[in-house]
């Protein structure tokens, strides 16, 4: 059983939030108007936050795209009511929305923000919109076909696109990748099966030096980030 | 023994008008609730940041009070402290509203209220290792066991009574320490995360709940004519004084600790930030400093009106304390990488009062309180007042 991952090298992101914008096309995820993102009630599956040190004019900024980081000790799995959060077999944290209570727990245990609350219904015309790309069905269907607000969302890894290209025969982290991966103009974003010792992740892993966020707290994530 | 207990008239108007206005508000709030089921969560307070508000806060507070009023009623029923038995069933049926309106209040946060039935679904749909799912034990078992605890008080069978009482207040106890550990065991909110809070939560609703308990029982033995015994108020004082200092010693530890250790970020926040007001102003003032004042005050502890000013400050100041963790708790910035975090990801949540939710919580109040008449109206909870003087027998140990 494949263990997915993804690396994110922090010297090739510029911060062009296209993994962002990828995630909300293919996922269908609402957009807020600028107040509710200054409320933080805009639901984001994958975000990048800027990281400044030092002070004017010696000032460093990295930039750090933040997917979901699917731990593998996931403080979210453990501490769900109603197995609406789970780990799947290849190690993905999914949400199951016809499960999920909207308790918000999940919000208050997760170390890493990636979790967010939709807290309203949105129009049908954004929910379905006519901008979609037409062959979204060469990556299978799309998971979500109805939504409601009420329920926690978070990041999938596009679990679609895996499942999909596994029943198709295809590589996983060549031929298909999450969307983020796959709209990154620079190629920041790697992803791959972590158990898998020629995977293109295992030997970058193996030859930079890498970090995973807030380790402290060892939830180990499968995100890593490769420093500059 | 020789007491006994009748149900109050309720056919004066003013009887009839505080339940018409009780019953006017929670409707209000039932239209607030079902607004933001039917709308979503946006017209509430709550954000991605701080994902609990004012339902979970009432909540907690609630859950507080029923634990801390029925362990309360034990005196009597495990201990035999005679002198109580006349406030022993009203604390029994307090209880039973308070968790109620808990429940309810829980509901009102949960974004699918619909869905609920999946939380008693124990170890068949549920996770276990969810601190929500074991309370769902804890909340369900507590309700139908004060239930029954009240049903075999007014059978008057005083083996069972005596059995139940123990069961409740070991039951009681445990689910004001497992709300405690819902907080107390996320490791990614620092100010919540501390192995004290189950005892710091049960200590806190002792306090709360006798406070509660005093002001409910000098309320209504004024409102319903009925003579009391003053020392029972004045030796409850004793105690609830007793109680808070054990409170402020768990609290002091755990804030000590976390200031102790190197990693004080989130507890200097929590004292000296935007909500340093609800901690040092509602937790600290009036639960802790002015109550203790008063209640060793030689001659205000000897005072109805002082014991009753600092009881109702007690019950205002404890709802300081769940709001002072449940808001600054969450809103505290998550360090999500070593560095100053720009923009909204770095920033501390804000929590704006709406006025659906205020409503909402108000609506969870007053149906608490139309059941409280209801109650009063339609069982024996209240002692006969026979010759006029006082109901309550006065002690002979005194």
């Amino acid at each position: 059983m494949p263990r997915w991952g993804m690396v994110i090298d922090l010297d090739k992101c510029v911060g062009c939030q296209a993994c962002s914008t990828a995630c909300k096309v293919e996922n269908n995820v609402p957009h807020g108007s600028p107040d509710e993102q200054r409320l933080r009630r805009e639901i984001y599956w994958n975000k990048v936050i800027a990281v400044t040190t030092g002070k004017y004019p010696r000032v460093n900024t990295e930039l750090i795209p933040m997917p979901c980081m699917h731990c593998d000790h996931a403080p979210c799995v453990t501490v769900c009511p109603t197995k609406a959060t789970y780990r799947r077999e290849d190690g993905i944290i999914v949400q199951d929305f016809r499960r999920c209570i909207g308790c918000k727990y999940c919000i208050v245990a997760c170390p890493y923000g990636a979790r967010s609350f939709n807290s309203k219904e949105q129009e049908e015309k954004e929910y379905h919109r006519q901008d979609l790309p037409p062959d979204r069905s060469v990556w299978g269907q799309w998971p979500f076909p109805t939504r409601t607000h009420g329920v926690v969302e978070k990041c999938t890894f596009c679990f679609h696109r895996i499942d999909q290209g596994l029943k198709e025969g295809k590589k996983i982290g060549k031929e298909v990748v999450p969307a983020c991966v796959e709209d990154c103009p620079t190629g920041a974003r790697i992803f791959g099966d972590l158990d898998d010792t020629h995977s293109e992740i295992s030997s970058l892993l193996a030859s930079r030096d890498w970090i995973r966020l807030r380790e402290e707290l060892d939830t180990k994530s499968k995100v890593y980030y490769l420093l500059k | 023994m020789g007491l006994t207990f009748s149900k109050i008239e309720g056919k004066s108007r003013d009887f009839y008008i505080l339940l018409i206005v009780l019953a006017v508000f929670t409707l209000i709030g039932f239209i607030c609730f079902m607004v933001s089921y039917i709308t979503g969560h946006h017209v509430l307070g709550t954000n991605n940041i701080i994902p609990w508000g004012m339902p979970i806060i009432i909540t907690i507070y609630l859950i507080g009070l029923s634990a801390g009023s029925l362990i309360l009623s034990s005196l009597t029923y495990v201990f035999g402290k005679e002198e109580y038995r006349p406030i022993a069933r009203l604390a029994v049926f307090l209880a039973i509203i308070l968790i109620f309106g808990a429940m309810i209040g829980i509901a009102m946060d949960l974004g699918r209220p619909e869905k609920s039935w999946r939380l008693f679904m124990f170890f068949v749909l549920n996770n276990m290792r969810s601190m929500f799912a074991v309370n769902g034990i804890l909340y369900g078992g507590y309700f139908l066991i004060g239930i029954v605890y009240l049903g075999v008080i007014f059978a008057e069978k005083y083996k069972f009574i005596r059995m139940m009482g123990m069961l409740a207040v070991f039951w009681a106890a445990l689910v004001h320490m497992g709300t405690g550990a819902i907080f107390g065991f996320i490791a990614a909110r620092p100010i919540f995360f501390s192995p004290i809070k189950p005892f710091e939560f049960l200590a806190a609703a002792m306090v709360s709940g006798l406070a509660l308990l005093m002001i409910a029982v000098v309320a209504i033995f004024k409102f319903t004519k009925r003579n009391f015994n003053k020392t029972i108020i004045f030796s409850l004082g004793k105690l609830l004084l007793t109680l808070i200092i054990v409170l402020v010693v768990m609290v002091l530890v755990d804030k000590l600790t976390h200031l102790y250790s190197p990693d004080r970020e989130p507890m200097v926040w929590l004292l000296t930030g935007p909500y340093s007001w609800v901690f040092w102003g509602l937790q600290v003032g009036l639960a802790y400093i002015l109550p203790i004042l008063l209640l060793a005050h030689p001659r205000y502890s000897k005072n109805i009106r002082g014991v009753m000013v600092a009881a109702f400050l007690v019950v205002i100041g404890i709802f300081g304390e769940r709001f002072a963790l449940v808001i600054p708790g969450t809103a505290y910035p998550l360090p999500f990488y070593p560095g100053k975090i720009e923009g909204i990801w770095g920033a501390a949540g804000s929590f704006p009062i709406t006025p659906v939710e205020s409503f909402m919580s108000i609506g969870i109040f007053t149906l608490m309180g139309l059941f409280l008449l209801l109650g009063l109206k339609n069982l024996e909870l209240l002692p006969v007042d026979e010759k006029g003087e006082q109901t309550p027998a006065p002690s002979e140990k005194k």
